[in-house]
């Protein structure tokens, strides 16, 4: 996996942004890369209008209420099912990222990439189907 | 997936404590504990509650308890820090001039000021809504 290196690594290859995303010939560590920092992107413009939604409670429970009915409706679901998806991917690839960074598990980063996205896989289907039929 | 996708071995990263290296060392451990304080804001917000969501009355009594209070608040410290320090990485990847690196230093800093102080201020004035 020689494209996946802590940001600040040396080795890691400089690049333009559009070349981390180019998918073409691209062996799976660099998508797991890429798809790493397209989901930390979203989680941190999620996490901004996160705080700026909140602010609905402050309006007390007129404005809260009615945004959790409007939360409720067909597609604001489908956004809650994408959301998730950034956040298991985004953590359990973080979890094996941080690891074999600080040097834990080197040698066995195949499998940990297989099996800690196979998990976060899992825990998306659970939580999708949860999210439309809670 | 060979050999050469090992990292860093515990030696070289004794051999380099450099700032960029401790930095690095702040975001992965950041999101590490995130794994914990993300995975119990979601399943609390989103999964235990019937019906999906918290309405105002529920959040005002979850947010009053003193554990999850302070909780929500490390949550808050430690996801926007790591967010910010992440974004910052990223931008130094894009090769900016010092120039720039140095705007966006600053920019991330304040906004990610404002984004903790904010949250907190959230947190406190729920609590006191709460009683
Ligand atoms: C839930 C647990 C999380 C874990 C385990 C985790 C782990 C990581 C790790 C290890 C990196 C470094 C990637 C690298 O050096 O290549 C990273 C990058 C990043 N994370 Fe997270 N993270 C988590 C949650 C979040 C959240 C909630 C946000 C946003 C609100 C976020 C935003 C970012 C950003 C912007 C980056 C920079 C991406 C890059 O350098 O490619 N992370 N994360």
């Amino acid at each position: 996996m020689p494209d996946i290196q802590p940001t600040t690594d040396k080795a890691r290859p400089k690049s333009s942004l559009k070349a981390w995303f180019h998918p073409r010939g691209r062996s799976i560590s660099t998508i797991a890369f890429a798809l790493n920092r397209l989901t930390a992107i979203g989680l941190t413009l999620y996490l901004f209008l996160h705080l700026v939604v909140l602010s609905q409670l402050l309006r007390g429970p007129e404005g809260w209420n009615s945004f959790v009915s409007i939360a409720k409706s067909p597609i604001f679901l489908t956004l809650d099912v994408i959301l998730l998806f950034g956040v298991v991917y985004h953590m359990f690839n973080g979890i094996r990222v941080a690891l074999v960074g600080m040097g834990v598990a080197n040698q066995r980063q195949k499998g940990l990439f297989y099996g800690l996205v196979g998990i976060a896989l899992i825990l998306f289907v659970v939580g999708a189907v949860l999210i439309y039929t809670k | 997936m060979d050999s050469t996708m090992s990292r860093r071995s515990p030696e070289q990263m004794a051999a380099r404590r450099d700032r960029s290296g401790s930095v690095w060392l702040v975001q992965a451990f950041s999101g590490l504990i995130l794994v914990a304080l993300l995975g119990i804001h979601m399943i609390a917000h989103h999964y235990i509650v019937e019906g999906g969501l918290r309405d105002y009355q529920q959040v005002l009594d979850y947010v009053s308890n003193p554990i999850i209070f302070t909780l929500e608040v490390l949550f808050v410290i430690l996801g926007v820090t790591h967010s910010m320090l992440g974004v910052r990485s990223i931008i130094g990847d894009m090769r900016p001039s010092a120039g720039t690196l140095r705007v966006a230093n600053w920019v991330l800093i304040i906004a990610g000021a404002l984004a903790i102080g904010y949250g907190i201020y959230l947190a406190v004035a729920l609590q006191q809504l709460a009683g």
